[in-house]
């Protein structure tokens, strides 16, 4: 395994870090864009976990700073986020390239990181695949029944709903903090582009987390979001319950790992491996 | 100002390039060069923005700037478990040498915050280090022991995270966020804080945690800083500090020194 730092892109404005394993396979390469505004190591060092174990098994990846997050600057163009977003991504599928010499490159997204990843794969016929971790999703009337049927017939929440104790609620609800968020595509605009990336002959896989119960609590929840488009071969969908939002737990980072690692594997396999 | 910033380089150095680095160069050349030194795990995730920006602030001013992830961090080689204090302190002096061969020689300070601040003191004489700024310094490594542990037994049952409390299994031998060893521990509870025999400064957050109140012999030279990071808070883990009244007082106390 061997890494390289870059700065990169149409106006130099980028910053990331190529992970080239010890044989190139010239196949596919993986990209890991931004969770939120944490910068390109990921949250707790996810990204550099997932780069190394991918580059050990042969897998060229890069991890890198959109435009204003981590060391990344301004592009200087005049572009919405959405757009700047997408030529961002397309700079560090040129980069991979020059790089490694491959040509068709897997996305990896967590969070917002999800819908950037999602707006490059419709956007580029070079997207091979994409990992969405905590990506798209809405709430449905089965999810809604789940997380509130459950608490009608407990006794737990009547009792402090009557008695308004909190003595035994082991969890103080957090504050809202002052965040900046991308409003979501509608899920009819969504389902529409995963159908055509599907049609490209996308792979795509959906990891969510327990973390996100406010919107997602089931994995039965992934058909009823998408319909029929859940059948599809060339989607996936998986709900690590346990999990928090970020993977604060290392076993619980190890176990994305061995997902993705399998998910691979079995979408993109390689015919030389990297060890 | 965009010039300069292209000019960034980021870079692998040290023995077997295993060290990540991250150079800004300065307008005009003053014969001083600042090394950054990040403290550890989540804080150091936490803090990279506001590193970034003192960075900038520093080469801003004249003074050229190295920011480095020790190994076991960052983008540095290494897995987290790897992360030694020994290893840290003689990452710091790579660094310093790093930062003279770029800048062409001259005088180097270097700023850090808790642990890296540690780092920065212990090697502050290896290192040839000529002045240190320390934020929010370790004065008690048991104290950051016993912290770091109670986070990760709230994390444990933190249900804003969980749907359900996780099993000791699940979160031992971490703290937050981050797999430790049981090497680290031994050397963090041995941690005391160093006085470098060099000029300091000492900046210190408004409601410093336990870990990190100085010693009384040190209040004369503590200078107070309004900013929270909220360094033994489980709810903070993935919040970025940012703060310009700490890039104000470390960028001041670092022209000073310089």
């Amino acid at each position: 395994m061997h890494e390289q730092a870059f700065r990169f892109g149409q106006a130099r404005h980028l910053v990331g870090v190529v992970g080239l394993p010890a044989v190139i396979d010239h196949g596919v390469g993986v990209i890991f864009l931004n969770a939120g505004m944490v910068y390109r190591v990921g949250p707790f060092r996810l990204h550099v976990e997932l780069a190394r174990r991918l580059n050990a098994l042969g897998y060229p990846t890069l991890r890198f700073d959109l435009s204003t997050i981590g060391d990344s600057g301004a592009s200087g163009q005049r572009l919405s986020r959405p757009d700047q977003v997408v030529a961002d991504v397309r700079d560090a599928m040129e980069l991979l390239k020059q790089q490694s010499g491959c040509g068709r490159f897997v996305l990896f997204g967590l969070c917002s990181g999800a819908q950037n990843a999602h707006a490059a794969a419709h956007a580029d016929p070079r997207v091979a695949g994409a990992l969405f971790l905590d990506g798209y999703g809405h709430r449905t009337l089965g999810q809604r029944v789940r997380h509130y049927l459950p608490r009608l017939f407990s006794p737990t929440v009547w009792r402090h709903r009557l008695t308004r104790r909190h003595a035994e609620a082991p969890a103080t609800p957090r504050a809202n903090e002052p965040a900046f968020v991308v409003e979501p595509l509608p899920p009819a605009i969504v389902r529409e582009q995963l159908t055509d990336m599907l049609t490209r002959g996308l792979k795509l896989d959906f990891v969510y987390s327990g973390g996100v119960a406010r919107y997602f609590n089931d994995i039965r929840q992934f058909r009823e979001c998408f319909g029929r488009l859940a059948d599809h071969p060339g989607i996936s969908a998986s709900h690590f319950k346990e999990t928090d939002h970020t993977y604060v737990l290392s076993g619980d980072r190890q176990k994305l790992l061995d997902h993705v690692e399998q998910w691979m594997g079995r979408h993109f396999p390689l015919t030389r491996p990297g060890t | 100002m965009k010039a300069r910033v292209e000019a960034e380089l980021p870079f692998y150095f040290g023995p077997g390039r295993e060290l990540f680095g991250f150079y800004h160069p300065a307008a005009a050349v003053t014969g001083t060069a600042v090394l950054l030194c990040a403290p550890f795990g989540v804080e150091q995730i936490r803090c990279h923005r506001l590193y970034r920006q003192l960075a900038h602030a520093l080469a801003e001013t004249g003074l050229p700037v190295l920011r480095f992830d020790y190994y076991g961090t960052g983008d540095s080689g290494g897995e987290t478990k790897d992360f030694d204090w020994v290893r840290c302190m003689a990452d710091v002096v790579t660094a310093a040498s790093e930062l003279r061969n770029r800048h062409g020689g001259g005088r180097v300070l270097a700023f850090g915050t808790r642990l890296g601040a540690n780092a920065a003191l212990a090697a502050a004489q290896a290192a040839r280090l000529d002045g240190v700024v320390a934020w929010d310094a370790i004065a008690d490594g048991s104290a950051l022991v016993r912290q770091y542990d109670s986070m990760q037994e709230a994390l444990k049952v933190d249900l804003n995270r969980f749907e359900y409390a996780r099993p000791d299994m699940d979160v031992s031998s971490q703290w937050p966020g981050f797999v430790r060893g049981d090497h680290l521990r031994d050397q963090l509870h041995a941690l005391r804080l160093l006085d470098p025999g060099i000029t300091s400064a000492w900046l210190a957050s408004a409601l410093p945690d336990e870990a990190s109140l100085l010693p009384e012999r040190y209040h004369q030279r503590r200078v107070s800083v309004d900013v929270s990071p909220r360094w033994d808070d489980v709810d903070c883990l993935e919040m970025a500090i940012l703060s310009h009244p700490l890039i104000d007082a470390a960028k001041r106390h670092l022209k000073e020194m310089a």
